[in-house]
C-alpha cells in the first residue's frame, strides 16, 4: 500500500485556469519521488494541495492507507507532511534554535525553555546528518544551510513527508550534491520526500520514481533506473526537445562595446570593491553567481539607477558615467531585467502601451508631446507578429499574458530597435522550455550581429551554453573571467563558493 | 485591467441604489417619510429648468476637484491637499478681482482664473518637491498644508486685507467687471461650469492622448518600471502635483468670482475632500468625474429644498454622502476580505503571487 495516495484531483481557478486535471499519483514510504513538468504544468498546485493552501474542486488523498482532508497547512503538519519553500522564512536575527522553534517553543512557565529546545534541534540535527549549529544566528548562514534549517523545521514538527520545492534553484553545485547527500539521508531515516523540480539531471540522480505533469495532467509516472533523461523530455514537452544551439562564429572584427572600469555600485554591503570587465561585440559575457553577490547592484549601476555608483561604464567609447537611465537607453544600453513583472512591464497596461514605453517619447510615436496611438498600436502588430507574442491583440492588458509572452513583450521592446549592448538579467527565469528556447535564440541573434551581450544567470547549464566567456561574481567583485574552453561545472561552482586557485581575476 | 463601462457603470449604480435605500431606511426609523423626501429631492434638483441650474451650479466645484484628485491618483498619487489649493486659489482670484478694478472683464476674468489656477498650482508644488525629492509621504504634507490654507487665507481677511466695518472674516467684493457672468436669470450657475467641462476635456486628452499621460499612468501602475524605464519620474510628480493644484485653484476661483463674488474665510466646507468621493465613485475616469459631481450636485442642491419643505434636515444628504463613500469603500474591499476568508489562511495570501 503506498504512504501517499493522490486520486483524481482535480483544481479550476478562478477564471477559468485548469491547473490539475485529475491527478493520480502515489508515493512509497522511504522514496524520494520526483516531481517534474515545465512552468504553469500543475506542480506547484499539486503541492499547495497537498500542504492545504489550497482546496481541490474534487479528488481525494490518502495517507498512510486513511483519508486525509488537509484543510489548511496545521492540518497538514499534524498529518506529518512539511514543507520546505523556495524562498526561505527565516527571522535574520534569531538563532537558528529559536527559529526552529518558532511558533512551538517548548514553555517553562511564562518563557520559553530555550535549553531544551537547543537540545532537541541538536539531537535532530545529528541524527539526520545535518550538521547545523543551534546557536548561529540566522543571519550568518549560507543559503544551503539555510535551507537546511528549514528542513530541520519541519522535522522539528515531526514531518515524515517532506515536500521541497525546487530546492536546488538557489543553489550552487557543490551545495547541490550535499543537499541530495541531506535528503538521502533523511530517507535512510524513515522519511519519505516530494522533490520538485524541472532539472532533469537532479531527478535521474536522485529520485526513484518521477511523476511527469504536463498542462494540468499526468503524463506518466517513471522509474528513473528505467528511462533516459530524454525520455522524461519527452513525456514533460510532449514532443523530442530541440538539438543544443548552434553557436555560429561571430562578427570577426571584435572591438571593446562594453567597458566597465572601476566600478563601485555604492552597496553600503560591497563596498571597497570593485567590477571591472569587458564586453566586445558579437561577444556574450556571462556572469555566473549565487544570487546576492552583487548582481542587482551591477545591473543597477549600469542602467544608471544608482546615483551614488562611482566608476567608468564606457558604451562604444561613451562614458555613461552621470547620465540619467533614458540617456543611456538612448544610447544604446538595453536590459531584461530580473523581475520582468517589477521593473520590466506594467501589468496592467496593454500591450501595445508597454512596447512603446522606450520609444514614446519621441518621433515617430510622438510629435510635440502628442502620442500618435495608431502608429503606436500598428508598430505593437509588427513587433508581436515578429517576436511571435500570442494574444488576442495588442489592446489587451500584460497582466492576461503567460509568463513566456510577457517576457516576449520586454525583449520584443528592447530589441526593437538592435542595442549596442543587451544586459539579460535572469532572462529565462520561470519560462517553459519552448520560451527558453526563444529567449536563448534571441541572444544568439544579438550576438551574431555583433552586439555585446552580458548574460547575467543563476543557472549554469544556460550560461554554459550560451557565453563566450564566464565572469564569476563573488561578494561584489569579479573573482575571475573563464574563456569558454576552461570552464567547467565544477570550477565555475568553486569559483562561485569563493574558492579560487592562487590565480588572479583577469 | 479595462472593465466594461457597462459593467463598471451598473456596479456604480447599484453602489448608488444602496446608499439611497439605506439612506431611507434611517429617515423612515426616526419618523419621516422617505419617499416623499426623495420626491422633494428629485423635484428641486432635476424638477425644473431652475433646479437643474442650481444643481450644475453645485456640481461646478466638484468637477474641479474631482478632476484635481483624479489626475494625482492616475499618478498614483494620493493627493489629499486640494482643499488647500482651492482656499490660496480663492484668495488669489478674489485679489486680483478686487485689485485691479480699473480693468475690463474680458481681462481681468482670465487674469483672476490665471492667478487662482498659479497659486494653487504653486501651492501643491510644495507637496510635490517634497516628494519628488525627498520622498516625502504626501498624505501626511498635503493634509498638513490644507490647514496652513484655510488658516493663512483666513488670517489675510482679518489682517492685512481687512475691511473696516465687515463683521465676518472676508475680503473687500471683487470689482463687477470680474464677476462671472450668469448662465440663467435666476440661478447663480455662470461661466465657471463652462470652464469646468473644458477642463475635463484637457484633462481626458492629456490622460489619453499625450506622453506626459502616458508617464502619468506608467507611474500610477507601476513606479518602479517607470524608474527602469528611464521615464522622469520626479518631474511626473512636480508635473502632476502643479496641475492638480492649478485645478484645484481654479475651482476656488470659480467658487470665489461666480458665487460669493469675494473672498469668504472658511467658505468652502470640505469641497476639495469632496474631490476623492467624486473620483472613487466615478472610477477614476474623467467621465466618472462628470456623473457623480451632477449625481452629488443633484443631492446638494435638492437638499436644501428639501429642508424647507419637508421636516428632514439637509444633514440627511451628509448620511447618504456618508453612505455612499462606505460603499464604494465596501466594494472594494469585500471581493479581496472574501477572498481571504475562503482561503482560510495567510500563507495562500502569501503564495498567491507564485507559480500555479
Amino acid at each position: 500500500m503506498p504512504y501517499l495516495e493522490v486520486r483524481a484531483i482535480r483544481k479550476t481557478y478562478p477564471g477559468g485556469v485548469l491547473a490539475n486535471d485529475d491527478i493520480h499519483f502515489n508515493v512509497e514510504a522511504g522514496e524520494i519521488h520526483g516531481l517534474v513538468g515545465e512552468n504553469g504544468a500543475g506542480k506547484s498546485t499539486l503541492m499547495k494541495i497537498l500542504y492545504g493552501m489550497e482546496q481541490p474542486d474534487s479528488g481525494e488523498i490518502w495517507l498512510g492507507g486513511q483519508r486525509a482532508h488537509i484543510a489548511h497547512p496545521q492540518a497538514a503538519i499534524q498529518l506529518g507532511i512539511g514543507m520546505v519553500h523556495q524562498h526561505f522564512q527565516l527571522v535574520p536575527t534569531l538563532t537558528v534554535a529559536e527559529n526552529i522553534a518558532l511558533g512551538r517553543e517548548t514553555r517553562r512557565g511564562l518563557f520559553a525553555d530555550r535549553g531544551v529546545m537547543r537540545e532537541r534541534v541538536r539531537a535532530l540535527s545529528d541524527q539526520f546528518g545535518l550538521h547545523v549549529n543551534p546557536d548561529a544566528l540566522a543571519s550568518d548562514l549560507s543559503v544551503g544551510l539555510q535551507q537546511r534549517v528549514e528542513i530541520l523545521k519541519m522535522l522539528y514538527r515531526n514531518a515524515r513527508l517532506l515536500i521541497l520545492d525546487e530546492p536546488s534553484a538557489v543553489l550552487t553545485p557543490q551545495e547541490v550534491v550535499s543537499l541530495f547527500e541531506v535528503l538521502r539521508r533523511l530517507v535512510a531515516e524513515g522519511c519519505t520526500a516530494i522533490f520538485i523540480t524541472h532539472k532533469l539531471d537532479e531527478i535521474m540522480t536522485l529520485c526513484d520514481r518521477a511523476t511527469v505533469l504536463r498542462r494540468g495532467q499526468v503524463v506518466g509516472t517513471v522509474e528513473t533506473a528505467r528511462v533516459t533523461p530524454a525520455e522524461i523530455a519527452r513525456l514533460m514537452v510532449g514532443h523530442e526537445l530541440e538539438p543544443p544551439l548552434a553557436r555560429k562564429a561571430s562578427a570577426a572584427e571584435s572591438r571593446d562595446r562594453l567597458i566597465v572600469r572601476d566600478l563601485q555600485t555604492g552597496d553600503a554591503r560591497l563596498q571597497n570593491t570593485t567590477v571591472n570587465f569587458s564586453v566586445k561585440s558579437g561577444e556574450i559575457l556571462g556572469i555566473a553567481g549565487v544570487e546576492g553577490n552583487g548582481q542587482t547592484g551591477l545591473v543597477e549601476a549600469l542602467i544608471g539607477l544608482r546615483p551614488d555608483a562611482k566608476g567608468d561604464i564606457l558604451l562604444d567609447g561613451t562614458n555613461l558615467h552621470g547620465l540619467s537611465t533614458r540617456d543611456r537607453r538612448k544610447r544604446g544600453l538595453a536590459l531584461i531585467p530580473e523581475d520582468r513583472n517589477r521593473e520590466g512591464l506594467s501589468r496592467p497596461m496593454r500591450i501595445w502601451e508597454n512596447l512603446a514605453s522606450g520609444e514614446y517619447d519621441r518621433s515617430p510615436l510622438n510629435t510635440g508631446g502628442v502620442l500618435r496611438l495608431e502608429r503606436m498600436r500598428t508598430a505593437a502588430r509588427a513587433l508581436m507578429e515578429r517576436f511571435d507574442i500570442r494574444a488576442p491583440n495588442e489592446g489587451v492588458a500584460v497582466s492576461t499574458l503567460s509568463g513566456g509572452n510577457a517576457q516576449k513583450v520586454v525583449i520584443a521592446r528592447e530589441l526593437a530597435t538592435p542595442p549596442a549592448v543587451l544586459i539579460a538579467s535572469q532572462p529565462t527565469r520561470g519560462l517553459d522550455i519552448g520560451a527558453t528556447g526563444f529567449v536563448h535564440e534571441q541572444l544568439l541573434n544579438l550576438r551574431e550581429q555583433g552586439c555585446g551581450v552580458l548574460l547575467i544567470s543563476a543557472d549554469l547549464d544556460e550560461l554554459l551554453a550560451l557565453s563566450d566567456r564566464i565572469a564569476v561574481l563573488f561578494e561584489g567583485r569579479i573573482l575571475r573571467i573563464f574563456p569558454r574552453e576552461e570552464a567547467t561545472r565544477e570550477q565555475i561552482g568553486l569559483a562561485m563558493a569563493g574558492k579560487v586557485e592562487s590565480e588572479q581575476a583577469r | 485591467m479595462k472593465t466594461s463601462f457597462v459593467a463598471s457603470f451598473s456596479r456604480t449604480l447599484v453602489t448608488v441604489l444602496l446608499a439611497l435605500l439605506v439612506g431611507g431606511l434611517i429617515m423612515q426609523l426616526s419618523g419621516k417619510d422617505a419617499m416623499g423626501a426623495y420626491q422633494v429631492l428629485w423635484n428641486s434638483a432635476v424638477g425644473s429648468p431652475r433646479a437643474l441650474a442650481n444643481t450644475l451650479l453645485a456640481a461646478t466645484p466638484l468637477i474641479f476637484t474631482g478632476l484635481a484628485t483624479l489626475i494625482a491618483f492616475k499618478a498614483g498619487i494620493f493627493n489629499v491637499g486640494v482643499e488647500g489649493s482651492l482656499y490660496v486659489g480663492a484668495f488669489a482670484a478674489a485679489w486680483v478681482g478686487f485689485t485691479f478694478v480699473d480693468m475690463p472683464g474680458i481681462l481681468l476674468i482670465p487674469l483672476a482664473f490665471f492667478a487662482g489656477g498659479l497659486v494653487g498650482g504653486l501651492w501643491g508644488l510644495i507637496p510635490g518637491y517634497l516628494k519628488a525629492r525627498l520622498r516625502v509621504d504626501e498624505i501626511v504634507t498635503t493634509i498638513m498644508l490644507n490647514y496652513v490654507a484655510i488658516l493663512f487665507t483666513n488670517y489675510l481677511v482679518t489682517g492685512p486685507f481687512f475691511v473696516p466695518g465687515m463683521a465676518n472674516a472676508m475680503s473687500a467684493e471683487v470689482a463687477p467687471q470680474a464677476q462671472l457672468p450668469r448662465l440663467m436669470e435666476r440661478s447663480q450657475l455662470n461661466i465657471s461650469f463652462l470652464l469646468a467641462l473644458v477642463v475635463l476635456a484637457l484633462v481626458a486628452f492629456l490622460l489619453r492622448r499625450t506622453a506626459l499621460g502616458y508617464e502619468i499612468q506608467t507611474l500610477g501602475t507601476n513606479a518602479t518600471f517607470a524608474r527602469w524605464m528611464g521615464m522622469p519620474v520626479a518631474r511626473t510628480i512636480l508635473l502632476v502635483m502643479f496641475l492638480s493644484g492649478l485645478i484645484g485653484g481654479l475651482a476656488g476661483a470659480g467658487q470665489a468670482l461666480g458665487v460669493h463674488y469675494r473672498f469668504v474665510g472658511g467658505f468652502s466646507q470640505g469641497l476639495g475632500f469632496d474631490g476623492i468621493v467624486i473620483t472613487l465613485l466615478g472610477r477614476n475616469t474623467p467621465g466618472g468625474v462628470l456623473l457623480a459631481s451632477l449625481f452629488l450636485g443633484a443631492l446638494r442642491s435638492g437638499a436644501s429644498t428639501m429642508e424647507m419643505f419637508t421636516q428632514i434636515p439637509r444633514d440627511l444628504i451628509d448620511i447618504v454622502t456618508a453612505l455612499l463613500i462606505f460603499f464604494v469603500a465596501v466594494e472594494v474591499t469585500v471581493p479581496k476580505v472574501w477572498k481571504y476568508w475562503r482561503g482560510g489562511s495567510k500563507t495562500q495570501m502569501a503564495a498567491s503571487g507564485s507559480e500555479r
